[in-house]
């Protein structure tokens, strides 16, 4: 009985499904990205209004995990069962675009109306570049910047935010209370991406990049950062601390001043019980070339789609919903034409206007297929040196000398 | 079809049915992905080639690029102090757990049941909460050190490179520490009780009882826990992401992190099969000696 009541709703829901199914031939698009794991994001969002509004599209929206998205995307792709557009954490898509597992689309941009390659921050669309081809598009930005207790800086009789790395450990000196637990500043030097993230703004600005490391203002920065450390102004757990943790001892009061980025600042506006302020990244010397670093997604469409007209034109719609990106889902758009809506938090808005500045000077990891292992030899430097294992000069040759295998020279 | 039957029950069919599928399960399940791993160590494995089964055969490269590698010889010092540091510890504090609660006090059970919650708890958690008692600022450890007087100032476990490692070992003793005993508790409570009657009335002290029964009754369980510990520290990862990521600058980097690492985060699948095939062999050979050891008494 249970059984053919079960066997006549199943056949009812299996009639209902065809009978709701339009005659006319329909084109699936699949879309992978990390957003929607555990609250609506971006591309799971728009994936689902573009699949509402198009009749003749059907978007098949997965959300992977962020630690699997280029592992699972490389298998899919030798398989042959790749999605049609991907999302992808900015230094890892130079992999897919120089192997030629990316949709060429410069000419399709040049010719889009709605997508204008000029609107776009220079380092975003570096890390969509390969070989002087458009390979993609940045879906959201974010750089770091340095953030400063003005409480604390009033209290040492300081008024500015450092504008050089001398000034940062001259005024982590004069900020630094153990009796009242604070440290002059915190950062992240963990022994991972975030590690490279924060230190490879400083080999960009001493003149040097991915392809060199071992520079003589990197050596010297490095030289501060472990003075800050041995004289006790920074915490020795910058080492393992990753930059949602440091930054959460800049919010409880125990550390001067933070370098972090945007997304801290929502948690910051709850947390700190103090006055607070942004400013840009310190430089090497007072009037050097400004450089941050550059997080962030990008977009792309796998070379091996069967529909490349409409996997473009989904894309555009998600260039075209870029404006709502900051206030329904909270990142900041990779374009500079975009202005960002006054949120009316004060010190939320201030903060934003110098990441936007900011954003200008920030420039993509690589954009290298084997981003990773540059990345490795950076971090390992650093943390060799900040331990005093090795001098900062000889720690940043030992990484030259692995980025040169890496470049082939 | 009946005398068919028949003769797979009674006769040497039946063996060789029984062996045959434990072979195919031991082929299929271990053998598998063990040879496939030895194969890709000799293979160049391109990132776009690895759901491919002919790549290039490149003899020993990998082997000789892995030896090669800046951190290779920092990984094997912590991979033995790792495995050695964390048996031990697992091991002596197992042990003497065991004994203390073979003593059948009124609760001894039921807090050696509690004992367990340490091992039913998910690696990644027991790292993040040993990542907050090693802090160095704030850590309970540095103040429960510095109260008793036994340091001055505070040891940064998790970023000082001469303790990064110690901090994963004393997160991975905790976490093992409940298994060993458990397994010990079982094998004391399998000994003869009249034996330590006997010894008492000819007047052997404790020492003499544990040194003369228990030692020598436990040495198969010992064994078995042994050769279980190494294999379970070997394979410890969930542990190293969360306390230091193998930082300060590989310091407490070991083979089964570094090979993860090799594998899923510098997409260098080669070398990643590569380090899991010298750790393999490296267990291999410590079963060898310790099945060696142990055979003449199975046979008994």
């Amino acid at each position: 009985m249970q059984f053919t009541k079960l066997g006549l709703l199943a056949g009812l829901a299996f009639g209902a499904l065809i009978a709701a199914t339009p005659a006319y031939a329909q084109v699936t698009l699949k879309v992978w990205s990390i957003d929607g794991v555990d609250r609506p994001g971006i591309a799971d969002t728009y994936s689902k209004e573009f699949d509402d509004a198009n009749e003749d599209i059907v978007v098949e929206y997965r959300a992977v995990p962020f630690d699997e998205i280029v592992n699972e995307t490389l298998r899919a792709f030798a398989t042959g069962n790749a999605p049609d557009i991907v999302s992808f954490d900015n230094p890892d898509f130079a992999l897919f675009s120089s192997r030629g597992a990316m949709l060429d689309i410069t000419d399709r941009v040049a010719a889009s109306d709605i997508i204008s390659k000029a609107e776009y921050f220079a380092g975003p669309l570096n890390s969509v570049t390969w070989d002087g081809k458009l390979f993609g598009l940045p879906k959201y930005t974010d750089t770091i910047g340095i953030f400063y207790n003005k409480d604390l800086f009033a209290k040492a009789g300081l008024t500015e935010p450092p504008k050089t790395w001398d000034e940062v450990a001259e005024y982590a000196a004069k900020l630094t209370d153990p009796a009242s637990n604070v440290y002059g500043i915190t950062f992240s030097a963990r022994a991972g991406e975030e590690g490279t993230f924060q230190f490879l703004p400083v080999i960009q600005m001493s003149g040097g990049g991915a392809d060199m490391v071992n520079t003589e203002g990197a050596a010297k920065v490095l030289d501060i950062w472990k003075s800050l450390i041995d004289n006790g102004y920074a915490s020795r757990d910058v080492l393992s601390l990753g930059q949602w943790d440091s930054t959460g001892v800049f919010n409880s009061g125990n550390a001067a001043m933070a370098i972090s980025g945007p997304w801290e600042i929502d948690r910051m506006v709850e947390d700190a019980q103090f006055d607070w302020g942004v400013a840009l990244l310190p430089t090497i010397e007072a009037d050097d070339e400004r450089s941050s670093a550059l997080g962030g997604f990008n977009w792309g469409i796998m070379a091996n789609t069967q529909h490349p007209d409409e996997a473009f034109r989904l894309l555009e719609y998600f260039v075209d919903q870029e404006d709502r990106i900051f206030p329904e889902f909270g990142n900041l758009p990779a374009r500079g034409d975009i202005e960002l809506p006054v949120t009316g938090i004060e010190k939320k808005d201030a903060a934003l206007k110098v990441f936007q500045e900011q954003l200008q000077f920030a420039q993509p990891r690589g954009p290298h297929p084997e981003w990773q292992k540059i990345s490795k030899a950076i971090y390992d430097a650093e943390q060799q040196a900040l331990t005093g294992q090795m001098s900062a000069m000889d720690a940043l040759n030992q990484a030259q000398a692995t980025i040169d295998t890496i470049f082939g020279k | 079809m009946s005398r068919f039957l028949n003769w797979l029950r009674d006769g040497v069919g039946f063996d060789i049915l029984l062996v045959g599928a434990a072979l195919l399960f031991l082929v299929a399940l271990a053998g598998a992905p063990l040879i496939y791993n030895v194969l890709m160590s000799f293979q160049q494995v391109d990132m776009f080639t690895l759901g491919v089964l002919f790549r290039p055969f490149v003899g020993f490269d990998n082997y000789v690029a892995v030896v090669r590698q800046p951190e290779f010889w920092l990984v094997t010092r912590n991979t033995l102090i790792f495995v050695f540091g964390s048996m031990t510890g697992q091991f002596v504090l197992g042990f003497a757990l065991a004994l203390f609660f073979a003593q059948n006090f009124p609760g001894a059970s039921t807090i050696r049941g509690l004992f367990l919650v340490s091992w039913v708890m998910p690696g990644l958690v027991v790292g993040a909460i040993w990542s907050w008692i090693l802090a160095g600022d704030f850590g309970v450890l540095n103040v429960i050190l510095k109260s008793l007087g036994i340091i001055q100032s505070n040891i940064f476990w998790k970023s000082d490179p001469n303790f990064s490692i110690w901090a994963v070992i004393i997160a991975n003793i905790w976490l093992g520490l409940a298994f060993n005993m458990l397994l010990l508790s079982v094998g004391l409570a399998a000994i003869p009780k009249d034996l330590y009657e006997a010894a008492e009335l000819d007047g052997a002290n404790a020492f003499q009882r544990f040194w003369t029964i228990t030692l020598p009754m436990m040495r198969p369980t010992i064994g078995a826990v042994l050769s279980l510990g190494l294999i379970g520290t070997l394979q410890q990862f969930d542990l190293f992401p969360a306390l230091t990521e193998g930082g300060p600058a590989n310091t407490s980097n070991v083979a089964g992190f570094w090979s993860w690492q090799l594998s899923f985060q510098l997409y260098d699948f080669a070398k990643g099969a590569t380090v899991s095939v010298m750790m393999f062999l490296l267990v291999l050979f410590a079963s060898v000696v310790y099945v060696r050891s142990t055979r003449h008494e199975v046979r008994g």
